[in-house]
């Protein structure tokens, strides 16, 4: 087993990773580049805690090899917020209190992430079938899902400046 | 009654933390030179260790260690329990392992491949004893012991036939109650073990320095029981235990006690000289923690107008491997059942019996699940059966404002001096359509639609007046900083559900500044005062309390010195906040012009070296007081798969001055998430063979009911009750436990309105749905013999 | 319990991406046995941590171009490694008459269990993981599908059917690799229907069934029936399907038709439900399905 090196784009950052081909793309995130908000949950793809976007798409991150991801855009909650400035999708999960121990926080605002970059006005439905691998086991969804269609409203908002004002 | 804080929400303070991925738990946690630490766990349920083979795990370079090489001080990971109460049964590692999934050996090794490899590469030779997984085989005549004896006070005391607590209270003379009774229901009900599944598996990091210390970064609900614990088992002077609180990832009480992993962790690292990372695996974490299984057995007799006259309670408890908190457990089932009724005669008998499983503990309501779920459905029974409204006849029996109440068990007497229960069942059947609801049985075709209903508790705390068999107070520490910001410093955790936010909340609506001016200090061992764990549904009554007492001691400090300053009497003088100076202002209404911020004082003070204005106060509340919820549940199942749809749910909660009311509305939206698991879903079966979990501790068996099998928003209605708890701070009392103890109930007698079956065994599975409705089809051309029979029953009962 | 670890991948072996068909050919050519391809990993990584596989090399689909897309020339032609969430929405989104009447396949991919899944996975993986519960396959058996295998040297093509020989073994030879998976044009007046019932929505089904009937007017011109998890491979209801083929389709025989399909198959009790639960839902699956598909044709 050799290690191998590979080049990606990590939140918007260039990267070289030197890596052994077992290693996890969790694992590599988060012992070597401290990057600890996307979370080990099961292991086996069962809970969504390790979501993060691969190439723009939502990636279980705990059954992806780090080696396989040379070239690849990786996007994990921590470069969410751009320039100092929540995402809407961060907004509005803090503006409904959508958590509670908040594990799972990130890999929601992930997927949520991911939705509305698939549809940007989402119904409930369409929003709980998005989340449906999202496990929590704290809040009962409501406020999640609440935020998740508040944060569809508030980008939509973000993106038109009201006359108004 | 109006507040300037409470009841308003605010985003939280861990919020940017946790929305941007930065909020640091356990597992997160890296320290330079750190180290990873695995278990070796054993694959047998019930097994004696002859030897373990280190060599090959030592030359990869690992640290190893073995029974032999750990304290061999038994200890009980939950310090609740005052000392003669507390079973000690466990050591740091084992020599003979009592369930699958038990740690036998650890190793720490720079990299976890290394640590993986090394622990792959230890030989262990095992003796196998017969093992079993089920109460009854435990308890048979020539069973192994699972434990031969167990520490308690101090003293080595026997434990036979695998029984590892009774107990039995008794309240008035049942025999003579049930002759008082025109009808006797008798009927046993079972509950199903469930695992907590929090979203973090259990955690630890220790760092050991060169003088002799540690510093623990655990997942636990309680630092300071933790830093004893570690401090007793390593003989560590307590000085030299600094446990962090860090972020927890869901507890629901899997981490009341010190995790069975921290001893590992700190004993791996005090050998290793690095600081050493243990992060359980899910599979490790499953077979870690599980809800205590229940078999309850009740008896009621009433009378003809549906007085109870007496009750007997039987309850058998499946403890597994390790005894944690069982004798505490047979107590508050004890409360759980029987406490909102009027029982004139009571008889309970617990058994708490030691099977070769996962160790059992508490689990989001303590008993109280289990309890409700028996009690709620067979009231529902017999008001059915008396063609009463459950409503009605819960109403009737129930103990009510100023009545003793004992919910924690016997030895812990609470008056009821909040009551939300009339005002939520009202509302609550209002806002289902109770009056409306199918009459049982009388549906036929495809889909069927039923209405149930549960009420329950939980207590908020476990205080009394006179010492009890739990510890049960909490400390706080405030300080005014020089800028008029204040500083709590407070060693409760928050599970998520906003305990902190909401001590924060009462220390500004005390002190009468801004929120956004109140911050929760770290904390850790060193820097607080004690307390005993979140737990119970104390965080806001008994930590919010104990927060409360200090916040009106530095608020005189305030007066006093702001009586100095503006040169007014102290009592004359009030704080409330200015959100344009975004400062508390100090004044006197009748010279409103006299005025002065509390940053301004604060820095007065620093000027003239008056000192600090701060105080500590320690609480212990005298009082344990109900916190209602009402669930009305309507469902439609679907008869040829089982299948239950929850159409509406209507959650009614008394919890009194609501503090924080999104996150209130949070506990009980998820009270019902997690309840609907209980009900319908979740069980983590044991193989009798191998005594293995069948899920192997994989999430791929191991499910819980996620978004798709909650209801859309508008279907989930929570209501709160007009309340005000007067040994409460600012009238609150806890919300947590109760969120959920109610719904199987409610489930089930939902379950009863839609298809005319009693369920009495959780969970109620699609499948088992489909079992009973064709037993029942079976049974359909002998249903008038059926009634008959029951009548027959019944008139011999009289 | 032991020895698993899922917080890491323990096990150790070389990894290949080729970049061609003939490369990772060649590469499974070269290591046999000891070899294994990846495409999604959601199953082989999972194997791996449960330490129920263990390669000494895995070879990477993802870079190989040739085995992406969807290509519609005749037959629909699957390419093996593409995901099922890009299959689900060219079935939902792109197609006309006659191949619109796939509706099942779209069915059964969506009850994959989550999104991240349906994104990661890929419908060669999937089949060739060869799991009884597999969702994709019923609806393809009900297609007559085939799949194309290929050796470096070697294609051959078979039915679907004859591709599952027991839970987790195909008829892959160690060399060959699952390139596609063509669905046949299906008959005009055709439709389909897929359902699974499981414990909870993103779970493993605890029986899965995918009908495709063809009517003539009143009459069933064609019929097929399949299931998943209710044998140790997807399977066929043939005799079931028999009883419908030139029938006037009703209710009434909808009913006894998924009777007589529960009656054929061999479920198993096992963690996820009891052979009863099984042969029961099946049942019920088949007869709604086979309504719902009816309705479709008109």
């Amino acid at each position: 087993m050799h290690k191998k090196t590979i080049h990606l784009t990590l939140n918007g950052e260039a990267r070289e990773w030197s890596v052994y081909p077992n290693e996890l793309l969790l694992n590599v995130l988060r012992e070597q580049e401290y990057l600890t908000g996307t979370k080990y949950g099961c292991g086996i793809g069962e809970c969504g805690a390790c979501t993060l976007h691969l190439d723009g798409a939502p990636t279980l991150s705990c059954l992806t090899l780090a080696i396989a991801c040379d070239g690849a855009d990786i996007l994990t909650i921590e470069g969410l917020a751009r320039d100092g400035k929540l995402d809407a999708t961060q907004q509005a999960f803090l503006e409904h209190s959508a958590f509670q121990c908040g594990f799972c926080t990130s890999d929601m605002i992930m997927m949520t992430r991911a939705l509305l970059n698939e549809n940007a006005q989402p119904s409930e439905a369409q929003v709980r079938d998005y989340l449906r691998g999202n496990l929590c086991r704290c809040t009962g969804y409501a406020s999640i899902v609440r935020a998740a269609l508040d944060a569809a409203a508030l980008e939509k908002q973000r993106a038109e400046p009201s006359a108004a004002s | 009654m109006n507040y300037q804080i409470l009841g308003n929400n605010y985003q939280r303070k861990d919020g940017i933390g946790k929305v941007t991925g930065s909020e640091t738990y356990t597992s997160d946690v890296i320290l330079p030179r750190m180290w990873h630490a695995r278990v070796l766990r054993s694959p047998y349920a019930h097994a004696r260790i002859i030897s373990i083979d280190q060599t090959a795990a030592k030359a990869l370079g690992a640290v190893v260690l073995t029974y032999a090489d750990v304290p061999h001080l038994k200890y009980n990971e939950r310090i609740v329990s005052i000392p003669p109460h507390l079973f000690r049964d466990r050591t740091v590692l084992a020599d003979k392992a009592r369930h699958v999934g038990e740690a036998v050996a650890a190793v720490a090794a720079p990299t976890e491949q290394l640590a993986e490899k090394a622990l792959r590469a230890l030989k262990i030779e095992w003796e196998i004893l017969p093992h079993y997984t089920d109460p009854a085989d435990a308890q048979s005549e020539n069973a192994e012991p699972i434990h031969d004896a167990v520490l308690l006070n101090g003293e080595m005391k026997p434990i036979e036939n695998n029984v590892a607590v009774a107990r039995t209270v008794n309240v008035g003379n049942v025999d003579e109650g049930f002759e008082h009774a025109d009808f006797i229901f008798e009927r046993e009900y079972l509950t199903s073990r469930i695992y907590h599944a929090q979203m973090e598996t259990k955690s630890c990091v220790c760092d050991p320095a060169s003088d002799g210390s540690i510093t623990v970064y655990p997942t636990t609900q309680s630092i300071h029981n933790t830093r004893q614990l570690l401090g007793e088992i390593f003989n560590i002077p307590l000085h030299k235990v600094n446990v962090k609180r860090v972020a927890i990832g869901g507890t629901f009480g899997s981490s009341i006690q010190m995790n069975s992993i921290i001893p590992i962790c700190v004993a791996l690292a005090l050998k290793a000289k690095h600081p050493v990372k243990l992060v359980s695996t899910r599979e490790e974490d499953m077979y870690d923690h599980v809800r205590y299984q229940t078999k309850l057995k009740l008896k009621i007799g009433v009378t003809r107008d549906g007085k109870i006259t007496a009750g007997h309670i039987q309850a058998l408890a499946d403890v597994g491997g390790h005894n944690i908190q069982a004798y505490a457990l047979l107590s508050v089932l004890a409360g759980w059942s029987a406490s909102l009724y009027k029982f004139p005669h009571l008889r309970f008998e617990g058994k708490a019996v030691y099977t070769n499983k996962t160790p059992s503990c508490a689990m989001q309501g303590f008993g109280n699940p289990q309890a409700t779920f028996a009690m709620e459905s067979l009231t529902d029974e017999i008001a059915h059966e008396l063609e009463l409204d459950p409503i009605e006849f819960k109403l009737k029996n129930y103990v009510g404002l100023g009545g003793t109440f004992w919910g924690q068990g016997p030895s812990v007497q609470s008056i009821i001096r909040s009551d939300g229960v009339p005002q939520l069942l009202h509302d609550g059947a209002q806002k289902i359509g109770w009056r409306a609801r199918p009459k049982a049985g009388t549906q036929t075709g495809r889909y069927r639609h039923g209405i149930g209903m549960a009420r329950g508790f939980h207590t908020s705390g476990a205080g009394a007046p006179k010492p009890g068999e739990v510890i049960d107070y909490s400390g706080a520490f405030i300080k005014i900083n020089e800028d008029g910001t204040v500083d709590v410093v407070h060693a409760m955790m928050d599970h998520g559900g906003g305990t902190l936010e909401a001590i924060a909340k009462i220390v500004a609506e005390e002190l009468g500044v801004p929120i956004e001016n109140v911050g929760i200090s770290p904390a850790d061992t060193l820097t607080t005062v004690y307390d005993v764990v979140t737990h119970a549904t104390r965080g806001v009554y008994a930590g919010g309390g104990a927060a409360h007492k200090a916040a009106l001691k530095v608020k005189q400090q305030i007066f006093e010195y702001a009586s100095r300053v503006l040169e007014l009497q102290a009592d004359s003088l009030v704080i409330e906040p200015d959100y344009e100076l975004r400062q508390g202002v100090i004044y006197c209404p009748n010279f409103p012009e006299r005025r002065i911020t509390l940053g301004a004082l604060a820095k007065q003070l620093q000027i003239n070296s008056w000192g600090t204005m701060a105080a500590v106060e320690s609480l212990r509340q005298v009082n344990c007081p109900p916190a209602f919820v009402t669930y009305f549940i309507d469902l439609t199942v679907d008869t040829e798969t089982g299948h239950v749809t929850t159409n509406r749910a209507v959650i009614g909660s008394d919890c009194g001055t609501v503090v924080n009311p999104a996150m209130a509305i949070g506990q009980l939206e998820g009270g019902l998430s997690k309840g609907v698991g209980y009900a319908l879903v979740e069980d983590n079966q044991w193989d009798a063979q191998t005594g293995q979990l069948t899920s192997k501790g994989f999430w791929i068996d191991g499910k819980t009911p996620a978004i798709s099998e909650a209801p859309f928003n508008e279907n989930i209605i929570t209501h709160f009750s007009d309340t005000y708890e007067p040994s409460g701070p600012f009238g609150a009392k806890g919300i947590g436990e109760a969120a959920t103890n109610p719904c199987a109930a409610a489930y089930a007698n939902a379950l009863y309105n839609a298809l005319g079956i009693r369920f009495t065994e959780l969970p109620i599975t699609a499948e088992k749905i489909l079992r009973a409705l064709n037993a029942e089809e079976n049974r359909e051309a002998r249903v008038e013999m059926r009634e008959m029979e029951a009548m027959a029953v019944m008139q011999a009962a009289e | 319990m032991l020895p698993t670890n899922t917080h890491i991948l323990f096990h150790e072996f070389d990894y290949h991406a080729p970049t061609t068909l003939y490369e990772a050919t060649e590469l499974l050519a070269q290591y046999g046995d000891s070899a294994r391809p990846i495409a999604g990993g959601t199953d082989l990584l999972v194997q791996m941590k449960m330490e129920r596989r263990q390669p000494a090399h895995v070879i990477s689909l993802a870079r190989v171009n040739a085995l992406q897309g969807i290509a519609l020339n005749g037959d629909l032609t699957i390419g093996a490694t593409t995901s099922i969430r890009d299959l689900h929405q060219y079935l939902t989104s792109k197609l006309q008459p006659p191949f619109a009447s796939l509706q099942s396949l779209g069915e059964a991919c969506n009850g994959f269990s989550t999104i991240q899944i349906m994104r990661m996975a890929t419908l060669g993986g999937n089949l060739c993981n060869a799991s009884p519960a597999s969702d994709s396959a019923p609806p393809l058996l009900t297609f007559d599908a085939r799949v194309t295998l290929k050796s470096k040297t070697f294609e051959r093509v078979m039915a679907l059917e004859h591709f599952f020989i027991a839970p987790g073994k195909t008829a892959l030879q160690a060399d060959e690799l699952l390139t596609h998976i063509r669905i046949p044009r299906p008959p005009h007046q055709s439709a389909s229907a897929f359902i699974k019932i499981a414990r909870v929505a993103a779970d493993i089904s605890q029986v899965c069934a995918a009908v495709r009937l063809t009517r003539d007017g009143n009459l069933i011109h064609d019929a097929r029936i399949a299931l998943g998890s209710v044998a140790p491979t997807p399977v066929r209801a043939a005799a079931a399907e028999r009883e419908l083929i030139g029938q006037t389709f009703s209710a009434a025989l909808a009913e006894k038709i998924g009777k007589r399909a529960a009656q054929e198959i061999q479920p198993i009790s096992d963690i996820r439900a009891t052979r009863a639960y099984r042969q029961h839902i099946a049942a019920v699956i088949v007869r709604d399905a086979l309504l719902r598909a009816w309705e479709r044709t008109q």
